[in-house]
């Protein structure tokens, strides 16, 4: 029995064989390899640019490397890293590099390093202009020194990039003023043409959980919408959302449901965000609240303002994790990975009504050893699967017209 | 079929090799079949089983009030477990137990990088949120307490585990 084969729904696209490099994997470590060659990833982040064209931005071997891809994965280009020495990448389970691709193809790369010895973050950035061929020396996305994690990028209509991430500057006047500071605030800053325009960033809200991925989609021109763990009063970690009025108003915090999980500690667990061309907010998130404990997903179609009725997504005491969503005109997807004692796979449930109503779900990847989250991408028509193992490599695996 | 030969390959090499090899730092490797070598180490007696990571803000508040608590109290047995991702930082876990006191614990690491196993093996619905205090009785009666743990919380439950004139267990990290 073939207990690793990936189940292809319409098509699956294998971009590294594994086989080569588990000869010498050391079983203690979550990647395969130890060096920066995508096999050897433990994060894998991709993106589509507006000609079709994959690129990938991976973690590996203490770098950061960036290759693209013009049939899907079946080959890529030379990869790239995108700084010259090690870094000290943050490999905390929900770290990950971020890349956005704008239409002149510049390639944009944010992540986040620890910076000394407390394991402080400090997000970087850098740039390629030609293309992906070469990239800037990596810079600090803002000139504030305390420390940050988590950032997550997107592409706004005009080609602006918004940036946000979790920022702990807001303990330093709490600690000095000898009052308690409670998770980490949203910080964001915007770049035009590559610039940063405001390189001190701005505030987007305070007291945030400080160890969960963001998730980040747009409203609309100039409207970003964010996702995150949010601290609210009792020290109750639920999900809000974030939605700007323009561009520089975080104005509209709503929340996502109320799971009441009471907790001072990193679920290192975060929710995701994405929002449909008619508008409405689609959500997936974990919690383990008195309310409701396991992953759970809600929508908004009155612009985020409510949400329904959180909708149980696997099995809570099967290990389902990491629950990811995105939604193509009407067409809905929710990958979600689970753990049988033995193997993990990911399950797709699917919608063809924007989330109003949703399929049984079903495994469609499987192995047998440590895995990356599973992601959603889409090329503008179809939901692609993304995922990393350290088994079998790097999947791109098309989600078909019957899912 | 090569997940099978590999799978097979290390079911043999467990058991060919102790069950967790203990590093020159004093931290025990966290392997599959620990957690069971724990429980069944420890039966019987009150046990604190204390999942922390280093990168984890409020385990870094919370690891020297749990020093300072468990220095003086001699009843129960204390095992500390790191449960960051692999690779987790030996030196910096050595380094953040010594400043809370807990070095000389019974102290494991995270050695596995399928993390889902692990933890599936501890508790199937633990996502991996950190810190974690898991409670084990004389009986073997569980208390999972997520986050920091309130060390007045812990004492009472330490009383009421403590028998009458019953004489007092070791402390495993002595």
């Amino acid at each position: 029995m073939h207990r690793t084969t990936i189940t292809a729904i319409a098509a699956v696209l294998l971009l590294q064989s594994g086989a080569s490099a588990q000869m010498s994997h050391r079983h203690a470590s979550e990647a395969a390899c130890d060096g920066p060659e995508l096999r050897c990833a433990t994060k894998v982040t991709p993106v589509f640019d507006a000609t079709g064209r994959l690129w990938l931005a991976w973690m590996a071997g203490g770098r950061i490397s960036v290759a693209s891809s013009i049939d899907l994965g079946k080959t890529t280009s030379a990869p790239v890293q995108v700084s010259n020495e090690e870094l000290a990448l943050d490999w905390g389970p929900d770290a990950r590099p971020a890349i956005v691709v704008d239409k002149a193809r510049r390639v944009f790369v944010a992540f986040s390093t620890f910076k000394d010895k407390a394991f402080n973050g400090k997000v970087v950035y850098t740039q390629s202009t030609d293309e992906g061929k070469t990239f800037e020396p990596p810079l600090p996305i803002t000139s504030n020194t305390e420390s940050q994690r988590f950032v997550a990028t997107a592409l706004d209509a005009d080609g602006s990039l918004f940036a946000v991430w979790l920022d702990k500057r807001n303990r330093v006047p709490a600690k000095a003023a000898n009052k308690p500071y409670d998770g980490a605030a949203l910080f964001f800053t915007w770049f035009k043409d590559g610039v940063a325009t405001n390189a001190e960033a701005s505030i987007a809200k305070d007291n945030t959980c400080e160890c969960c991925r963001l998730g980040v989609a747009f409203a609309g021109a100039g409207r970003p919408a964010v996702v995150f763990r949010n601290i609210f009063d009792g020290g109750v970690r639920d999900h809000a959302v974030l939605t700007f009025d323009n561009p520089t108003s975080p104005s509209h915090l709503s929340r996502v449901s109320n799971d009441n999980w009471v907790i001072n500690a990193c679920p290192h667990h975060g929710p995701n965000l994405t929002i449909s061309p008619g508008g409405t907010y689609h959500v997936t998130w974990f919690t383990s609240g008195s309310v409701r404990k396991g992953l759970f997903y809600a929508r908004s179609v009155d612009n985020g303002q409510t949400y329904t009725t959180p909708l149980a997504i696997g099995t809570h005491d099967g290990g389902a994790s990491r629950p990811y969503v995105l939604a193509l005109q009407q067409k809905a997807a929710v990958v979600w990975k689970e753990f049988d004692g033995n193997s993990s796979v990911v399950r797709l449930m699917t919608s063809t009504d924007d989330g109003a109503s949703w399929s049984d779900s079903r495994i469609i990847a499987r192995t047998d050893d440590a895995s990356d989250h599973p992601l959603l991408v889409s090329d503008g028509s179809r939901i692609f699967l993304s995922w990393m193992t350290k088994w079998d490599g790097y999947h791109l695996q098309l989600l078909g017209d019957a899912e | 079929m090569k997940a099978f030969i590999f799978a097979t390959v290390l079911a043999v090499l467990s058991v060919l090799m102790p069950m967790h090899s203990q590093a020159d730092t004093g931290i025990q490797e966290f392997r599959r079949g620990s957690w069971q070598g724990i429980l069944k180490a420890h039966a019987g007696r009150p046990t604190m089983v204390h999942f922390w990571g280093v990168t984890c803000g409020p385990c870094k508040v919370e690891l020297p009030l749990l020093g300072a608590f468990l220095k003086e109290e001699p009843r129960l047995d204390v095992v500390m477990i790191s449960a960051d991702l692999v690779p987790s930082m030996r030196d910096a876990t050595l380094t953040m137990l010594k400043n809370a006191g807990l070095d000389n614990t019974e102290n494991w690491i995270f050695s596995d990088g399928f993390v889902e196993r692990l933890r599936f093996e501890i508790d199937p619905a633990w996502q991996g949120d950190i810190p974690r205090t898991v409670l084990i009785s004389r009986d073997g009666a569980v208390t999972t307490v997520e986050g920091t743990i309130d060390i007045a919380d812990l004492k009472k439950w330490l009383d009421q585990q403590t028998v009458a004139g019953e004489r007092p267990t070791a402390a495993a990290r002595n």
